[in-house]
């Protein structure tokens, strides 16, 4: 009796495990069969018919806010009455959404931005729509058509186009314009003048005069370097080096640019405490005059709008990295907007995409955002509601006389920039010499080889 | 009424077959479905997965980064059994044998963090360490000590040690309750006999409420060890997020950078199942290294 009660035991136990292995493993390859049965060409197809039924739009809601895409999202829901339009949206949607997108049950639209978004790694994945074919018929209010008013060109994967940047932002190295005028201090112009105002700065000021955040070192990466880089080397640089080129973080021209940032540490330019600091600590310490340069992207004036301390007057120049006699350069950083392969709705997701892409949203962009939305032919002058930085640095960025624009191929893998952003940290914590960050450099590059 | 054998089943299945179940859905499952992801290359996001067998595991003993976490991690384990147990036995015993008026305010006080989010106890720690506006280097400044200040947390020698004291402070106060209880129910007479013997107040700590509380030192290591090779991940995370250049990686937060910052979610995985087996194998040895008779006086 013993016997077969202890039998029933470990047959019970048995069940109980099967079913609940099974129920797990099931629902996976159910869903992986749908996942590998769709065609990447067939979603670019139009469909006519009526514009209706759920769409679902995911946005990250980061430094720009929010109210930019409550005003598009509010106006297409007038002109589609029929679409019921559902937001996924936040500072952590990210990550909020990523069962959806690993179940293969997408939203529509999705805003790639913001920490835990990975356009490359979507692209990878296949959970993007190839919109090559179907950009090319999607024009402007004035009939202009969108792919030839891009500021700069959607990113390609083989030749193929699977988002199209809308949001233009770039890196650059900001400063308090109303100290600098009270004080004297010259606004750099290139690498010698910006290592002149810095020691300056540091005697007059009693500060260290550079901050950026050591918890992250991609600000500084993309902040500083890319700049540094596509000034030194052009775009053809800057593609090998996020590419992972075989000999091209070993190269000369890298180690003078990483020399460079030597220089900075050696002379003791970068703040003693920024390894500890993460991106909104080291943002207060500029706001608060503890240092004078910091490298953040457009949105910093919005990101950190509740903290300005009165007076404080935001001053943004392209980072000055290059050489005398040299123009600035800058590396956009493009925010794409692209649509799900496995989208439920592509119709309306297509609608919403061609909905937000105008001149009209690119001006009210700037306006809530203080940032440039990715298109030509938007007149920022004559509009007060924009912030002087935007105005000028646009200006700037329109005049290739002071300012060159480098492109990358697309963002660096996460593989790459990881073991980079730390071996960067070391060297400008002072332990590690440039020659031998470049080696890491080429380590991390080899290794990103081939895990591809 | 005498209960059948079928009844006395029935009762049991009732209570252990739900136990059952949910520790099937929620430790098993997980558990053998990261043994078997730690098989495959997938980025985590999406459905695309590919069968790689063992090479993760390949790439794990390769990883240069791996062998530093590691040691991170015990580095954590030792220093915060060390600093937990000899404080929370000090305070426990002044506490109990030291008859302080104020004992059961201590007692909230120390027991106070253990109430707290880690999360809000490594933020809160993060201010304190903060380079400029924190309270350790502006103490050193206002005693004139500024050559010691240091950004903690920023500093690639001085970030991991920064790390072990919000842990102690965080982890005494559970230990404290702990060990209290265990001297609480030593009976008084021992220590009255040990006095009229003449042993001295060190003599009765070591020959008496030692040996006597043994059990819950026992307990309180094994699961400070644990809980830190398994936990130590929070603090770590937001804290100092591994850096600088991966001076304060412990298992764990080197794990979620890999499964959720780099997509390689199956090394993550590959990862999870090394910690397991290093948990289960310290806590073999722990067991073998802390067994003792059980001592009654």
């Amino acid at each position: 009796m013993k016997g077969i009660l202890k039998f029933r035991w470990i047959l019970l136990f048995l069940a109980i495990f099967l079913v609940t292995l099974t129920v797990g493993c099931s629902s996976e390859d159910d869903a992986s069969e749908e996942g590998t049965g769709n065609d990447s060409s067939e979603g670019a197809k139009e469909v006519e018919g009526e514009i209706a039924g759920d769409l679902e739009i995911q946005y990250f809601v980061g430094g720009y806010g929010d109210s930019w895409w409550k005003e598009v999202i509010a106006d297409f829901q007038k002109e589609y009455p029929d679409v019921t339009i559902i937001e996924h949206a936040g500072p952590n949607i990210n990550e909020e959404m990523r069962s959806r997108w690993v179940s293969n049950d997408p939203p529509d639209v999705v805003y790639i931005d913001g920490a835990g978004s990975s356009e490359t790694q979507m692209v990878e994945d296949g959970q993007l729509m190839n919109l090559t074919d179907w950009v090319e018929g999607i024009e402007l209010e004035n009939g202009d058509k969108l792919v030839e008013s891009f500021i700069v060109d959607p990113g390609k994967f083989d030749g193929e186009i699977y988002s199209l940047p809308l949001v233009f932002d770039t890196w650059g190295t900001w400063y308090d314009r109303a100290l600098f005028e009270e004080k004297g201090y010259e606004v750099p112009t290139d690498f010698d003048s910006f290592m002149n105002a810095m020691a300056e700065i540091k005697k007059g000021e009693g500060i260290d005069p550079f901050v950026t955040s050591g918890q992250h070192p991609y600000y500084f990466l993309r902040g500083m370097l890319y700049p540094a880089f596509g000034a030194a080397g052009g775009d053809e640089l800057l593609a090998d080096l996020i590419t992972g080129k075989e000999g091209a973080w070993t190269s000369d021209i890298v180690l003078e640019t990483m020399k460079k940032v030597e220089k900075m540490q050696q002379e003791g330019m970068f703040d003693s405490g920024l390894g500890a600091l993460n991106h909104t600590q080291s943002q207060m310490n500029f706001l608060l005059h503890k240092n004078a340069f910091i490298p953040v992207g457009f949105w910093l004036p919005n990101e950190m709008a509740n903290d300005i301390p009165k007076g404080f007057d935001f001053g943004f120049i392209p980072s000055p990295m290059q050489d005398v006699g040299e123009p600035f350069a800058i590396v956009p950083d493009l925010r794409p907007l692209a649509i799900a392969e496995n989208a439920e709705n592509p119709k309306a997701a297509k609608a919403f995409v061609e909905f937000a892409f105008t001149r009209e949203y690119a001006m009210s962009f700037s306006e809530h955002t203080g940032a440039i939305m990715n298109l030509t032919g938007v007149d920022l002058t004559a509009n007060d509601k924009i912030p002087s930085y935007l105005t000028e640095a646009n200006a700037m960025i329109n005049d290739p006389e002071q300012v060159q624009i480098y492109e990358k191929p697309h963002p660096m893998s996460a593989d790459l920039e990881t073991p980079i952003g730390n071996a960067l940290m070391s060297l400008m914590l002072g332990n590690m010499t440039a020659e031998e960050f470049v080696k890491e450099a080429e380590k991390a590059a080899e290794n990103y080889r081939n895990s591809n | 009424m005498v209960q059948s054998k079928k009844q006395k089943y029935l009762f049991l299945a009732f209570c252990l077959v739900p136990t059952f179940i949910m520790f099937a859905i929620f430790t098993l499952y997980p558990l053998f479905s990261g043994l078997y992801y730690s098989f495959f290359d997938w980025s985590g996001a999406s459905q695309h997965k590919e069968f790689v067998g063992l090479a993760n595991y390949i790439s794990l003993l390769k990883d240069a980064i791996i062998p530093d976490t590691i040691i991170h991690d015990y580095f954590l384990v030792a220093t915060k059994v060390i600093g937990i147990m000899i404080l929370a036995m000090f305070f426990a015993v002044a506490l109990t044998q030291l008859k302080i008026k104020e004992a059961p305010f201590y007692r909230i006080v120390f027991f106070f963090p253990n109430i707290m989010s880690v999360v809000v106890i490594g933020i809160l720690w993060t201010f304190i360490y903060n380079p400029n506006l924190g309270l350790i280097n502006s103490g050193l400044e206002f005693l004139g000590l500024e050559s010691f200040a240091k950004p903690w947390l920023g500093d690639e020698n001085w970030a991991l040690p920064s790390l072990v004291l919000p842990s102690i402070w965080a982890g005494i106060g559970l230990f404290l309750l702990m060990l209290m209880g265990g001297i609480a129910n030593v009976s008084k007479s021992y220590y009255e006999a040990a006095e009229i013997d003449g042993a001295s107040q060190w003599q009765q700590f070591w020959k008496v409420t030692l040996p006597l509380v043994w059990p819950q030192i026992k307990i309180s290591v094994l699961y400070i060890v644990i809980t830190t090779l398994n936990g130590s991940f929070i603090i770590v995370q937001v804290m100092t997020g591994g850096g600088p250049n991966n001076a304060t990686h412990v298992m764990g937060s080197y794990l979620y950078q890999q499964a959720f910052v780099q997509y390689n979610f199956g090394y993550g995985a590959t990862i999870g199942v090394m910690i397991l087996i290093l948990s289960l194998l310290t806590v073999l040895i722990l067991q073998f290294f802390m067994r003792r008779e059980k001592v009654e006086y």
